[in-house]
């Protein structure tokens, strides 16, 4: 293999192989102490079964590049997901659904006689709409005597998110950002509410889980040989159905039902569309942020268009509901993501480099930035100048919305403060978008102060 | 808090919890399955008998 071949940042917690990146494609190599194991999901028919249903990320096997060939060890090229998306920028539905996935995909393995041996959300994409598992090495030969060996990983990377949603608050997903392994059942338990033991599997998955401290017993191989085939389906049957009746805890938030309660909401909401498609059929792009998407109004103008589009908000409601909405539409284009913009995803893990932040993931040659400048202009004191930079590093294109001084909403943001906000006008917001971008088109939206513009980047 | 766990495999410890709600959950199956037949002792079969007739109105047709 090429010496300049480097395995992914993130990709090094596996003994069995490693991704890598190469002319701009990531690859998989598996070493030969997997082959064995890889051979059996290729032909025990699981593999088939799990990439026809979307399941599994379909690959390539690559025997003929010199370049990337390397004794005894097997390449192969996955097909490529656009937009890495991870869990804790996920809404309820998703992480539900991501959950589900590895269950089934579980179940699904001991069909065929293999077994899931690792369960952690960062091996699971949305592709096309749809949750998807990227990781081919997870697979292993299933020894039907032995319990689950990713049970205690599947509680504290899926159970515990969901059930903070469940019982706590939407937004408390977030945390997984600062326990990427899992959170502990222990933390996870001092957050839970006092009632949540009283439910059966929450007593048994949780609380139970968390008192069998596993540094008090050392008998684990004698335990090890107590399962069966039908204990097994007992036990992924079960957190399946505990799963599916999760629901998100009811809280409001900020942005809820946005366009439905405001005043502005029909007349200014049409007019605007109107405007956005004006604006946009005049530019030629494929791809497109929408930042602010909050119910995803403006990207879903897009659907099954061809147009690649990331819809971010910071709202865990309003992305629940617009990943919702395509799910049952079966929208392929529109990849919704949760992102406080002002605070966006870091870059977290090891040397920082295992997850990369917001900002080196999302690109577009089309960003949206509706009603959004004067939050993070007056709600959260970004100069303008740090706003502009922001967004031209991000796309080609910028559709971007001035909400003026004289404005209901800017008036509300400033009744309670003081204004220092000397340059929020026309001419100052003119003035410092025209340092990176050029003004292509301008209007005003019929029946309120604000203004549309379309701008290209200098 | 002890993080007793970082120092161990993460599948160990939950092996005999595992074995627990198996065997929980098998347990709740059979009274489950048990209830269903005691009911179906006192409540008519006419539902099935109904739906019986209907496979076979629809297998006709085809």
């Amino acid at each position: 293999m090429a010496s300049d071949i480097a395995r992914h940042p993130s990709s090094f917690k596996d003994s069995n192989g490693f991704i890598f990146k190469h002319n701009e494609k990531y690859y998989r190599c598996i070493h030969a102490s997997y082959l064995e194991h890889y051979q059996s999901l290729m032909q025990s028919g699981l593999y088939d079964r799990l990439t026809t249903g979307s399941w599994l990320i379909p690959h390539e096997e690559i025997k003929d590049d010199p370049e990337l060939s390397y004794a005894g060890d097997l390449i192969i090229l996955p097909q490529q997901v656009p937009v890495i998306t991870y869990p804790y920028e996920w809404s309820f539905a998703m992480w539900q659904d991501a959950a589900l996935l590895t269950l089934n995909i579980a179940k699904a393995s001991i069909e065929k006689g293999m077994m899931l041996k690792d369960a952690t959300p960062f091996n699971i994409q949305f592709v096309e709409g749809k949750p998807v598992f990227i990781d081919t090495l997870s697979f292993e030969k299933y020894n039907e005597q032995k319990p689950w060996i990713a049970y205690r990983q599947f509680c504290e990377c899926f159970l515990a998110p969901l059930l903070l949603q469940h019982y706590c608050h939407v937004e408390t997903a977030k945390i997984f950002a600062s326990y990427p392994g899992g959170i502990p059942l222990e933390i996870l338990k001092s957050l839970l509410p006092g009632k949540a033991k009283w439910n059966l599997h929450t007593y048994l998955h949780v609380y139970l889980q968390a008192a069998m401290k596993a540094g008090k017993r050392k008998d684990h191989a004698k335990d090890a040989n107590r399962f069966s085939k039908a204990k097994m389906f007992l036990l992924l049957n079960g957190l399946i159905s505990y799963v599916e009746k999760l629901k998100p805890r009811k809280n409001k938030t900020t942005w809820d039902d946005y366009y439905a309660a405001t005043i502005l909401s029909t007349q200014y909401l049409q007019e605007k569309t109107r405007l956005v498609q004006a604006f946009l059929a005049t530019i030629s792009f494929t791809t497109m942020v929408d930042l602010g998407a909050n119910d995803g109004h403006f990207s879903m103008l897009y659907k099954n268009t061809g147009k690649q589009v990331i819809a971010v908000d910071g709202d865990a409601n309003c992305i629940n509901e617009l990943y919702l909405q395509i799910r049952q539409q079966k929208i392929s284009n529109i990849l919704p993501i949760i992102n406080t913009l002002h605070a966006p995803s870091p870059a977290i893990g090891w040397n920082n480099e295992e997850r990369t932040s917001f900002h080196d993931r999302v690109r577009g040659e089309v960003i949206l930035a509706l009603a959004l400048v004067h939050h993070l202009a007056i709600a959260c004191n970004i100069p303008l100048e740090f706003i502009v930079n922001w967004l031209s590093a991000m796309g080609k294109y910028l559709l971007v919305e001035f909400v003026p001084k004289t404005d209901e909403k800017v008036k509300l943001l400033l009744q309670n403060r003081e204004d220092i906000f000397m340059a929020y006008t026309f001419e100052g917001f003119e003035q410092a978008f025209s340092k990176k971008f050029r003004i292509m088109l301008q209007e005003k939206i019929t029946g309120t102060d604000r203004v549309l513009y379309l701008m290209q980047i200098k | 808090m002890k993080y007793t766990f970082l120092y161990l495999d993460p599948g160990s410890g939950s092996y005999l919890l595992q074995v627990i709600i198996a065997t929980a959950l098998g347990g709740l199956m059979f009274f489950k399955n048990f209830w269903i037949k005691v009911k179906s002792i006192f409540i008519k079969q006419k539902p099935q008998e109904e739906l019986k007739e209907d496979e076979r109105q629809e297998q006709e047709q085809l």
